[in-house]
This record gives C-alpha cells, structure tokens and sequence, in this order.
C-alpha cells in the first residue's frame, strides 16, 4: 500500500504526529513552501492582502496530491486559520482535521538557545515538529541577539543573524511542543537586541508590536511574503548600531 | 581616501585629503568608473570597496552632528524617507520607507522644474493633499489644476501633503532634524508642523567619517 502524504499545518497536537509517524505517513509542512508556483495563483481561494504563511498552505494544498490535512486552528495558530480550514475542505476532496492544540508537556528549548546559524535553527525547529522523539541535547551560548516571532515566510532574513541569536516567540513555543503556551510566547530577555518580528496580517503582529515597545533594546519588523531591502537595512544596521557582530558577507 | 554617499539624484563625495568640503555631482554625471573607498546609497555595492547600509551611516551620522542623546533624524532622499531615533544615546527606533515614500524628493524636483517655481516664494499653504507617495499623489496635483486651482497652490498642497507624510513617518516628533536635499526646499521645511533643525545633504558622509573613526580606534 502507498505511502499516505498528510499535510500538517501549524502544530498539530502530540497524539496526531504520534498516530502519523506510527501509521507511517508522510508528512508534509503546509506553512512552508514546498511547489514553484507563484503564490498570487492562491487568490483564487484567498485574498492577496492575507497572511504570507497561510497563502502558502493554500498554494501547496492546490498543488500537491494529499491523502489529507490537518489543520490546527486553537489558541496555538490562529483565527485565520480556522477559516482557511473552511476554504481548503472545501476546494480539497480529502480530509481536512481540523485540531486544538492545548499540549502542555514541555519538551524544552536547546535548539533557541544553541549556537548555531539561525536558519539551521529554524529549519530544525520546524522539522521537529513532525516527529514526537524527545529534543536532542544541545549546549546553550550566551545571547549577543534575539529574533522573536514566527518562523519566516522568507527564511532569507535569518542570515543576517549571528550564531549566538536566541530565538523567542512562537518559535519557541513550537519547540518546546507547546504551541498555546501565551507565558512561553511572551519571554523576552531585556539585555538582548532583539528583533521583533512580524508576519504581515498575522494577528500575533500585535503582540510583536506590542512587545517592542515594552522592551529596551528592540526593533520592530513587519515582511510579507518576501522581506525587502528596507527590511533587510534595518535589521542589519539594527544589529550592527546595537553593537553585534553579525555573519561576514 | 574618497568617500561618497551614491544618491539617486545626485552624489556626495568628500576626500579626507582635501580641504574638506565634499562636493555634489549629478548621478547621471558621475563617470562610470568612479569608485570610492568607503561609500553608502543605493550604488554604493558596485562603486566602492567598502560599503555600508544607509540606517547605519544615517545613526553614525546624526550622532556625530548632533551631539545629543535623544534625537529623531529624518532624511528625506530623492527616492526614500529614512528615520532613526535616539533615546538615552541609543538607537532605539528606525524606519526606511522605499515603497511609500517612494520617488519624494525627486518628484517635488520634477515639479518645481515643470511648472518653474521657486520654491522660496511659494507660501505654506493652509492645507495638503492626503498624498503617501510622489508617484500616486501627481494626479492629485492634476485633478486639482483640472478643477481650477492654480499649478502653484496645487503643487504646494502637493509638497504639504509629503512633508506630513514624513513627519508621521517619523512618529510625529517635537523636535525634527531634518537631513538631505530637501533641507534646501523651504517649502518643505516650511510644511512641517513642528521645530526643524536642518543638516543639510552631508549626514550620510559625516556617518562614513565616523565609521572610519571607530575603525581607527579598533586598529591595534
């Protein structure tokens, strides 16, 4: 019998990935890019002026051959979210689940606090989240920089990040296998330069912004499907003003 | 060594080992094999050897003239608007607007051309136009000469509607310092509903000169 290609968007809980991996399922992360369409082709679904991240799960679901999806749409993703469930059930002739994600069973952060180029942290962090083995244990460094948010539509920004970048936010919680976790989402460090990010026409844009403005060291930064040159300029000088000492170029 | 601040309109360049007054060249005037040693702008990766980012120079810059721990310095380009903010001497906001703020200073040049003003003699006017960005908020300036206004109060309301764009831009400060061409528009600067402390085009170089202070310093 075939393999059977589920698609997963956010975090869906422990018990699904469990079931997946034992029935052994492919799993494929809707949120990132996975075909060469130009993502506009999603506007037949959804508006332009929408979430990047969500857009993209609409452009991968159009393209790719699923056996079914599963979409979580609690307090650990986002409203949005529980719409675009409506949308893809109702283009797709497969399963969409939808799932609430209340996990709470800390897996930990090593891969945050590690030293490690910031992109190879992200793709990481994301690839775990399609397994349910406990974290690998890694070494922590001292932060000399944060990025705080949600994993990039455009994972090219990352590189402008030094090694020793904390990562904070959402991030963090999908980590720690804990995606609802509000408390978890919140922790900043207020000695670091942080980088609070924001994915256009996300609703977490708020609490970046918000943050930001509460935190002393910090910069606030909102991209949409891909980051342009100015956003790029400011988290470049951001970083290199507050005295960090970024990868050579 | 020869620095430059590549602009789209024009370029600002200093020799350390003149007398010190930089001078301005027409971009489309500048031969295409000048390079600098240490530049900034929109050309500065394919003209210098050395580059660094235009937010960087802009902060360096700003620190070094105005010699002030909290601060808020817009400069306003040919093609973009850019802000830091200083608080307690740190950096603690900055903004680079290329998409609506796009083609500012160079329209208001256009115009001023076109319909032959001085802008000098051109009054503040009581109003602007609810414009974001040169290039959309021409065809308010059209539309109004259609219905009557005269080309002058109509581009007036035009450069008003820019500079109220720039300041909100900016968060809306007190006190503005003010840097690039269009320190020299005093239409411009007249526009903007608060304290205008103007810089002048050389900020970005005095950021350059600083930058290779602070190398000095590091070199053993």
């Amino acid at each position: 019998m075939p393999e059977e290609k589920i698609g997963i968007v956010g975090v869906p809980p422990l018990a699904v990935i469990r079931d997946l991996n034992a029935r052994g399922c492919g799993i494929v992360d809707l949120d990132e890019p996975q075909v060469h369409s130009a993502i506009d082709l999603s506007a037949q679904y959804l508006p332009r002026v929408y979430c990047a991240i969500l857009r993209t799960v609409v452009l991968n679901a159009m393209h790719l051959s699923l056996d079914g999806i599963y979409i979580d749409v609690g307090p650990g993703k986002c409203d949005c979210a529980l719409h675009v469930a409506t949308i893809l059930e109702n283009m797709l002739k497969v399963p969409v689940t939808r799932t609430h994600n209340l996990d709470d069973r800390a897996f930990g952060t090593p891969l945050c606090r590690t030293r490690m180029p910031l992109f190879d942290k992200f793709m990481a962090i994301t690839r775990r989240v399609q397994s349910a083995a406990p974290a690998t244990d890694l070494a922590p460094c001292p932060p000399t920089a944060g990025f705080w948010g949600v994993p990039p539509r455009d994972f090219s920004i990352l590189s402008l990040f030094p090694d020793t970048t904390h990562i904070y936010g959402w991030t963090r919680c999908m980590e720690n296998k804990t995606p609802a976790d509000l408390t978890l989402e919140m922790h900043v460090n207020p000695e670091v330069p942080t980088v609070f990010f924001a994915q256009s026409f996300c609703a977490k844009t708020a609490l970046a912004h918000h943050l930001a403005r509460l935190h002393p060291r910090a910069l606030f930064v909102d991209c949409d499907v891909t980051a342009g040159g100015s956003a790029r300029a400011k988290i470049e000088a951001f970083l290199e003003l507050a005295g960090v000492v970024s990868p050579e170029r | 060594m020869l620095l430059a601040d590549f602009g789209t309109s024009y370029c600002k360049i200093l020799d350390t080992a003149g007398d010190g007054s930089p001078r301005i060249v027409a971009t489309r005037e500048l031969s295409p094999n000048f390079r600098a040693d240490l530049a900034t702008g929109h050309n500065a990766g394919r003209r210098s050897l050395q580059s660094i980012n235009e937010l960087t120079a802009l902060a360096r810059g700003g620190r070094r003239l105005i010699g002030q721990p909290d601060f808020v310095l817009l400069d306003c380009g040919s093609r973009d608007i850019k802000f830091v903010r200083a608080a307690q001497d740190r950096i603690a906001d900055m903004g680079w607007n290329a998409e609506c703020g796009a083609s500012m200073g160079f329209t208001i040049e256009l115009l001023g051309n076109y319909y032959h003003l001085d802008f000098a003699a051109v009054p503040v006017p009581d109003r602007g136009f609810p414009v974001t960005c040169g290039v959309l908020g021409m065809s308010s300036i059209f539309d109004a000469v259609i219905s009557g206004l005269s080309e002058t109060e109509a581009v007036a309301r035009f450069v008003r509607g820019i500079a109220m764009n720039a300041y909100r831009f900016a968060g809306s400060p007190e006190r503005l310092y003010l840097s690039g061409g269009l320190c020299d528009n005093p239409l411009f600067v007249g526009c903007l509903p608060c304290e205008v402390v103007r810089l002048g085009r050389f900020v970005l170089l005095a950021g350059l000169e600083e930058h290779l202070r602070r190398e000095g310093e590091r070199s053993p």
